[in-house]
């Protein structure tokens, strides 16, 4: 049977257990511009692509080459998943499972999905906090280890919770890390923040001094994708987040 | 088919405007509007409000210039954020409010009617 999703590696390249950022676009575009940032800052090279008939049937064009809008970024240690494209909901199981499928293959050691957290009153925020959720009790002990403050009770929705959810079935340590940020507009300050909190797992070095200093542009640029995100925002459930869970203690 | 049709709509004119993007919200006694506008001063927003509308103009502080992107579109420079927006209820223009704080402009509209207690028999 054909696969529904299908991971392309242009180039072969040896893994050595990377970890894997994923920057898909979703509240705030958290993921999407910290994933480019650090795709940018870290000159990682593009060594494959994701493609799927549940995908919108989009390409990308830069500096003239045809490319597909989902890539794979990075070196044997880091890969980075970024896409310029939303997210169908129909894809989301489909694409986690192909996802996870081939991350537990390259060995990787820790998944780490980068989104946003909405609150109403970011604009008072001037540095935006980040909170993380573990898919393990392992994963959850990294967290505490490094004091980061953990998202303790609540819905998660999106790509990035099923994520977690499809690592975990596979024995992946998978973290996300949630950063404070508007709930419908491009928000590159809570980009920043998540980046700054991902050097705590690893050690890039990135400077967030030019991701915060050209935020005005970054935010024009991400006019139309965020559109896009909010427009699917009630199919992919965003609004759950907001909600309490009956369960909660 | 409205998501339809706002799907298919650029967020661009060949006028130098960009639509910016916004939200309304319903808050009991009053619309709230924001916008996002990088790259906007407080001084260079105009907001007009009537009854059911509210249209802003926002100067940016420098035109942003996009030379490679698109074939018609090429070289097109923006200067400007234009939108009107229709309101869900009809409000008190002279009584609407507006605060400017990091790019985000924030409108308060409130209803005409606010709430009234009713009685029970």
């Amino acid at each position: 049977m054909e696969e529904v999703v299908r991971i392309v590696e242009e180039e072969r390249i040896e893994y050595k257990n990377p970890i894997v950022i994923e920057g898909l676009p979703d509240v705030g575009l958290v993921g999407t511009i910290a994933a480019s940032y650090i795709v940018e800052k870290m000159g990682y090279k593009e060594i494959g692509y994701i493609e799927s008939d549940l995908f919108p049937p989009v390409m990308v064009i830069h500096d003239g080459k045809l490319k597909c809008p989902f890539g794979i970024y990075g070196n044997g240690g880091v890969i980075v998943l970024l896409s310029e494209v939303v997210v169908p909901p129909n894809a989301v199981y489909p694409l986690t499972r192909a996802l996870a499928e081939w991350i537990k293959e390259i060995g990787a050691k820790l998944v780490i999905p980068i989104t946003g957290l909405p609150v109403e009153n970011r604009v008072d925020i001037s540095k935006p906090g980040v909170f993380a959720v573990g898919n393990s009790e392992e994963a959850v002990k990294e967290l505490k280890d490094k004091q980061m403050e953990l998202l303790e009770e609540g819905f998660i929705a999106g790509t990035y919770a099923i994520m977690l959810r499809e690592c975990r079935k596979r024995d992946l340590n998978a973290i996300s890390l949630l950063a404070q940020c508007f709930p419908v507009y491009p928000d590159p300050g809570a980009a920043a923040s998540a980046i700054e909190s991902l050097e705590k797992f690893l050690k890039l070095g990135i400077d967030v001094g030019e991701l915060l200093e050209k935020g005005e542009g970054i935010k024009l640029k991400a006019r139309d994708l965020m559109r896009q995100i909010n427009l699917s925002a009630p199919e992919m459930q965003k609004g759950v987040e907001q909600d309490m869970p009956i369960m909660y203690r | 088919m409205e998501i339809g049709r706002r799907m298919l709509k650029a967020t661009w004119g060949y006028d130098g405007n960009l639509e910016p993007l916004s939200e309304v919200e319903d808050k009991e006694d009053a619309i709230l509007v924001t916008f996002d506008l990088p790259g906007v001063r407080k001084e260079n927003v105009e907001i007009y409000t009537t009854e059911d509308t509210v249209e802003i103009m926002a100067k940016m502080s420098d035109a942003v210039c996009w030379e490679r992107w698109g074939g018609i579109q090429k070289r097109i420079t923006f200067q400007a954020f234009r939108k009107q927006i229709r309101l869900p209820e009809k409000i008190e223009p002279e009584k609407a409010a507006a605060s400017f704080k990091n790019g985000i402009l924030r409108i308060t509209l409130p209803k005409i009617r606010g709430k009234v207690l009713i009685n029970i028999a």
